[in-house]
C-alpha cells in the first residue's frame, strides 16, 4: 500500500508546489498590485508607500521565501483589496460555490449515467439517437452561452425563474442547470461508449447464457467493470468543485469563489488569487488521489500491476 | 496570522449544506414609498464607499447624490453646475482665504448636526492627510498636533496620497464657530472652491468614524448627510441603502435602493426584463433599440463629463516628429465613429474642456478637422517610411474600446501611417516605458469647473503623461505653473487657449477622440431623469417611483 500512495503523494505535493509557484511568479511579473489597486495616476510615493506596506519591494526570491513560509504555517496572507486575511474571504465564498457545484454534480451524475445507460442498452435505436444528439449539442455548446439561452427562456420569456442573484432555491436552478447539462453531456457519452465496449465482453454473454435477471447483470457486472473512465471523470468534476464555475457564476452573478478569483486576477491581488489557486490545487490532487485509489478497489489487477503483464 | 483550521473547512462545508436555505435579502416595498433595484456592473472597485479610496466612475455612481455630500455640491440632475451644499454660503477673505458658511440643522444618519468640528475632522490628518505635508512645507495646523490614529483607524497609503492631489496647498481648516470653517491655502489658489467641491471633498461625521471600530468597517459604512444611509454591503454583491428621513434636501422619495452588482451586461439586460431589476446601467450603446422595442422600458443618459482621448508619447522616435502626432490627429474621423459605434448618442467635444468652466470654456475652439489630404502631406513631410506605430490596448476598458481602435488604425493607414495594435492585460502594461510604448487609450474628466482640474493635473508637469514620461514642453509646463497661481481670469483664459493650441494643434500631447457616454436602461412608468454624469440622483424632485 505504502509503494502505491508514496509516489503518488510525492507528485501530490509537486503539482501543488509548481501551481503556487507559477502564479507567485506570474502575478508578480504581469502586474504592480500597486498600481492596479490605487490607480494609474497615483503618486509615485505613494505607490512606494503602498509597494513597502506590502512588501512588494523586496526581491522576488525574497518574498518567495517569505511566502513559502507563512503558507508553511498556514498563514496565506491579507487580501490588498480588503485588508482583511485571504482564507477569510475564499472561505466565505466556498459554501455559495458548493451550493451549485453540488447539486450540478448530482445532477451530471443522475442524468449523464441513466442516459448513458438507456442509450447503451438501446443502441442504434430511438432512445440512443435522441440521447448521443443531445450529447453532443450539451458538450458542444459553451456554458455561458446555454446559461444566457435559460435566461432568455426561463427568466425573461416565461419569467419562471430569477435571471440572475443569490439568495434563495430559485435563484440557483439556473446555474445548476447551466453547470450540470453540459456536465451530464459528457457523462452521458462516456457511459454509453463504456456500457457498449463491456456489454459486448463474453463475460456478459456468459452471465446472459445462464439465465441471470438483465438488471443484476447491468448492475452487478456491467457497471463496474464499465466505472473506471467514469471515475476518471467524476474525479476531474469532484475537483472541479471549486473552481469549475467562474463562468457560470460570472454570468449568474452568483457570488462565489469563480467570481473572487476573476476580480483578484483583475486587481491583482496576490494572497486571494494564490489563496484560491492553493485551494483549487489542493482539491483537484486530493481527487486525483482518490479516484487512483478507486481504481485499485475497482479493479484488483491495477493494485497488483497484473493488467500491464 | 489567520491559519486555515480544521473548523474554518467544517464551518465552510456546513454552511454550504445550508446555503440553499439562505433568507432573501428582503427588499420590502414600503407602505407609502416604493423601492427599486438597480443593477450595475461593479459597486466599487475598492470594496469600501470612502471617496477618498474609491476614485471611480462606478463609485460616483452609488455616491452621488445618495449618500455623500460636500459643501459646495453640484446640480446633479441638470448642469452640473456648482449649487449650495452643506455649506449656503462662502466668501473669499483673501486669495488664499475661503470662509463657509454652514447649513445649520443638516443631520448625518446617526442623528448627530452637522457642525464645523466635522468638518475640520474631515479635512484633518486623522481622516483625510495623514502625514502627508502642503507643498509650502508645513505641516497642517489642524488642531495642531502630529498624526494620531485610533487603533485600528490607520487609512491605506492611498487616502493620504489622494487627498494631498486633490489639496495640494491646504494648510488648515479652523473653526470660527458651530456653523463657521475657514479653508486657508498655503498659495493664492482660485480653483480651492473647485477644489472643496470635488470627488473627495465630502463631509463625513466625526463621531461616526471614532465610534468605528476599524477604518474598514467605517469605510464599508460611512456616516454621512446624505439623503440615503447604508443599510447593508456585501462587496461585489449588493449595496443596500435607505432612507435618510431626516435629509435636510426632504424626504427621499424612495424606501430602499439595492445595487446589485452583475457583471455582464446581458445578464443585466436579461434581469430588467425579466423584472428582477428596475434599472439596468452601463448598457452598450448596441443594445439599445432592441431595449427600446419593448414599450415599457427605456433607455436615458449621453455624453458624461468625460471625454475619451488619445495619448502620443513624445519619446518614441516616429512620434518624435510633431508632423506625424498631427498628421494622426487629422487623419480621424470622430463623426463616422459617434455614428458607427456610438448610434449618435455622444457627441465631439471642442478639444479637452468642458462647459461647465464657465468662463474659461474656449467655446470657439475644436478638434483637429478630419482632413486626410493634410494629414497625407504632413506625412510627406515627415519624411515617414512606413515604421510600425505601436497602439497599445485593453481589451475593451472603455466601451467600445476595441472596435474604435480598429477603425481609426484603418483611418490611419488611408493616410499612409502603419499603426499595430498590441493588446495588453492592463493598465501598467500600457503605461510601461519601453521601446514600442507610442499610443495609447485614456479618458478624462474635469473633477471640478476649472482646466487645472483635468489639462493641468492630467498632462501638465506633474500630471500622468508627464510623470510616466511621454511628453514634456518648456512653454506648456511654465504655463501651467501660471495657470494654477493666477488670480487673474482674463489672463488664465489666454493661458488656456495658449496651452490648448500646444497640447493639441502644435505639439500634440494627446488628442480629444469623443465624449463619453453612459446609458441607463430603465422601467419607463419610473419617473426618473439621468445625469450627465455617471451620478444618480434619487432625491426628491428627479425621481418618482410610485407608478
Amino acid at each position: 500500500m505504502i509503494r502505491f500512495l508514496a509516489p503518488r503523494l510525492a507528485r501530490a505535493a509537486l503539482t501543488i508546489l509548481l501551481v503556487v509557484t507559477f502564479a507567485f511568479v506570474g502575478l508578480r511579473l504581469s502586474g504592480d498590485p500597486a498600481l492596479l489597486i490605487m490607480g494609474d495616476d497615483a503618486p509615485p510615493d505613494a505607490v512606494a508607500a503602498f509597494r513597502a506596506s506590502w512588501g512588494l519591494d523586496a526581491p522576488l526570491w525574497q518574498q518567495y521565501v517569505t511566502y513559502g513560509a507563512a503558507v508553511a504555517r498556514g498563514d496565506l496572507g491579507l487580501s490588498m483589496r480588503d485588508g482583511r486575511p485571504a482564507v477569510a474571504l475564499v472561505t466565505e465564498r466556498v459554501p455559495a460555490t458548493l451550493a451549485l457545484t453540488l447539486p450540478a454534480l448530482a445532477l451530471k451524475l443522475v442524468l449523464g449515467l441513466s442516459a448513458g445507460i438507456a442509450a447503451a442498452l438501446y443502441r442504434r435505436r430511438f432512445v440512443d439517437r435522441v440521447v448521443t444528439t443531445l450529447a453532443v449539442l450539451g458538450f458542444a455548446v459553451p456554458s455561458f452561452v446555454l446559461g444566457l439561452i435559460l435566461v432568455l427562456v426561463f427568466a425573461v420569456e416565461l419569467r419562471w425563474l430569477p435571471s440572475g442573484g443569490h439568495g434563495t432555491w430559485r435563484h440557483a436552478v439556473l446555474p445548476v442547470l447551466t453547470l450540470g447539462l453540459g456536465g451530464a453531456a459528457a457523462f452521458a457519452r462516456l457511459t454509453r461508449s463504456a456500457m457498449l465496449d463491456v456489454l459486448g465482453q463474453p463475460y456478459i454473454r456468459a452471465a446472459r447464457a445462464r439465465g441471470l435477471p438483465w438488471g443484476r447483470i447491468i448492475c452487478c457486472h456491467a457497471l463496474p467493470n464499465a466505472a473506471i473512465p467514469l471515475v476518471t471523470l467524476g474525479g476531474f468534476s469532484v475537483g472541479s468543485l471549486l473552481a469549475g464555475s467562474v463562468l457560470v457564476e460570472s454570468v449568474f452573478s452568483w457570488p462565489g469563489v469563480g467570481r473572487l478569483l476573476v476580480m483578484s486576477v483583475a486587481s491583482r491581488d496576490l494572497a486571494v488569487v494564490q489563496g484560491i489557486l492553493l485551494l483549487t490545487a489542493t482539491t483537484m490532487v486530493t481527487a486525483n488521489l482518490i479516484v487512483d485509489l478507486l481504481y485499485g478497489l475497482l479493479d484488483p489487477r491495477l493494485r497488483t500491476g497484473a493488467a500491464t503483464r | 496570522m489567520t491559519v486555515l483550521g480544521r473548523r474554518a473547512v467544517l464551518g465552510g462545508l456546513a454552511a454550504a449544506a445550508g446555503s440553499g436555505a439562505l433568507p432573501r435579502i428582503g427588499v420590502a416595498r414600503s407602505e407609502d414609498r416604493p423601492s427599486i433595484a438597480i443593477a450595475v456592473q461593479k459597486i466599487a472597485n475598492t470594496n469600501t464607499l470612502d471617496v477618498l479610496r474609491e476614485q471611480s466612475n462606478v463609485g460616483e455612481r452609488i455616491f452621488f447624490s445618495s449618500l455623500w455630500e460636500s459643501l459646495i455640491g453640484r446640480d446633479w440632475s441638470g448642469d452640473l453646475r456648482t449649487v449650495p451644499g452643506l455649506a449656503t454660503r462662502w466668501r473669499r477673505l483673501d486669495d488664499r482665504t475661503i470662509e463657509f458658511a454652514l447649513r445649520p440643522g443638516v443631520r448625518f444618519h446617526n442623528g448627530d448636526e452637522l457642525t464645523s468640528e466635522d468638518v475640520a475632522f474631515t479635512f484633518g490628518r486623522e481622516r483625510m492627510f495623514g502625514d502627508t505635508v502642503p507643498d509650502t512645507g508645513e505641516t497642517l495646523r489642524v488642531n495642531e498636533r502630529p498624526t494620531t490614529y485610533l487603533a485600528g483607524k490607520l487609512p491605506p497609503p492611498e487616502v493620504p496620497a489622494v487627498a494631498r492631489r486633490a489639496f495640494p496647498a491646504l494648510v488648515s481648516v479652523e473653526v470660527v464657530d458651530r456653523y463657521t470653517v475657514r479653508f486657508v491655502n498655503a498659495t493664492p489658489d482660485i480653483t480651492l472652491e473647485g477644489r472643496i467641491g470635488r470627488y473627495g471633498g465630502e463631509i463625513a461625521s466625526q463621531r461616526g468614524f471614532r465610534e468605528a471600530g476599524s477604518y474598514l468597517e467605517w469605510a464599508r459604512n460611512p456616516i454621512t448627510t446624505g439623503p440615503y444611509r447604508v443599510a447593508a454591503y456585501a462587496p461585489d454583491r449588493h449595496l443596500i441603502l435607505e432612507a435618510h428621513d431626516a435629509y435636510w434636501g426632504g424626504r427621499p422619495p424612495l424606501k430602499r435602493l439595492r445595487f446589485v452588482e452583475v457583471p455582464e451586461a446581458p445578464a443585466r439586460i436579461d434581469g430588467l426584463l425579466s423584472g428582477e431589476y428596475d434599472f439596468a446601467c452601463d448598457i452598450p450603446p448596441d443594445q439599445i433599440a432592441g431595449i427600446e422595442r419593448d414599450p415599457a422600458f427605456e433607455v436615458q443618459g449621453g455624453p458624461v463629463r468625460n471625454h475619451r482621448i488619445l495619448v502620443f508619447d513624445k519619446t518614441h522616435p516616429v512620434l518624435a516628429d510633431p508632423r506625424i502626432r498631427r498628421a494622426l490627429t487629422h487623419a480621424i474621423d470622430r463623426d463616422a465613429i459617434v455614428a458607427a459605434l456610438w448610434a449618435g448618442r455622444t457627441s465631439v467635444p471642442k478639444g479637452l474642456q468642458w462647459p461647465h468652466y464657465g468662463d474659461l470654456y474656449i467655446a470657439d475652439w475644436s478638434v483637429p478637422a478630419y482632413d486626410p489630404a493634410l494629414a497625407r502631406n504632413l506625412v510627406r513631410e515627415a519624411g515617414y517610411r512606413g515604421e510600425p506605430i505601436p497602439y497599445r490596448l485593453l481589451p475593451n476598458y472603455y466601451t467600445n474600446q476595441v472596435d474604435t481602435a480598429q477603425l481609426l488604425v484603418e483611418m490611419w493607414r488611408q493616410v499612409g501611417l502603419n499603426v499595430e495594435i498590441h493588446m495588453k492585460e492592463n493598465t501598467q502594461q500600457v503605461m510601461e516605458r519601453s521601446a514600442d510604448r507610442a499610443l495609447r487609450d485614456w479618458s478624462n474628466s474635469a473633477l471640478f469647473n476649472d482646466p487645472v482640474s483635468s489639462l493641468v493635473a492630467q498632462h501638465g508637469p506633474n500630471g500622468q503623461q508627464q510623470q510616466i514620461g511621454e511628453y514634456a514642453n518648456g512653454e506648456f509646463n511654465r504655463l501651467c505653473l501660471e495657470l494654477e497661481r493666477s488670480t487673474d481670469q482674463s489672463r488664465r483664459r489666454s493661458i488656456f487657449h495658449r496651452l490648448l493650441t500646444i497640447a493639441e494643434r502644435e505639439d500634440p500631447a494627446y488628442t480629444v477622440l469623443h465624449q463619453n457616454a453612459t446609458f441607463t436602461a430603465k422601467r419607463k412608468a419610473i419617473r426618473w431623469r439621468a445625469s450627465p454624469a455617471f451620478a444618480m440622483d434619487f432625491r426628491s424632485g428627479n425621481c418618482d417611483a410610485r407608478a
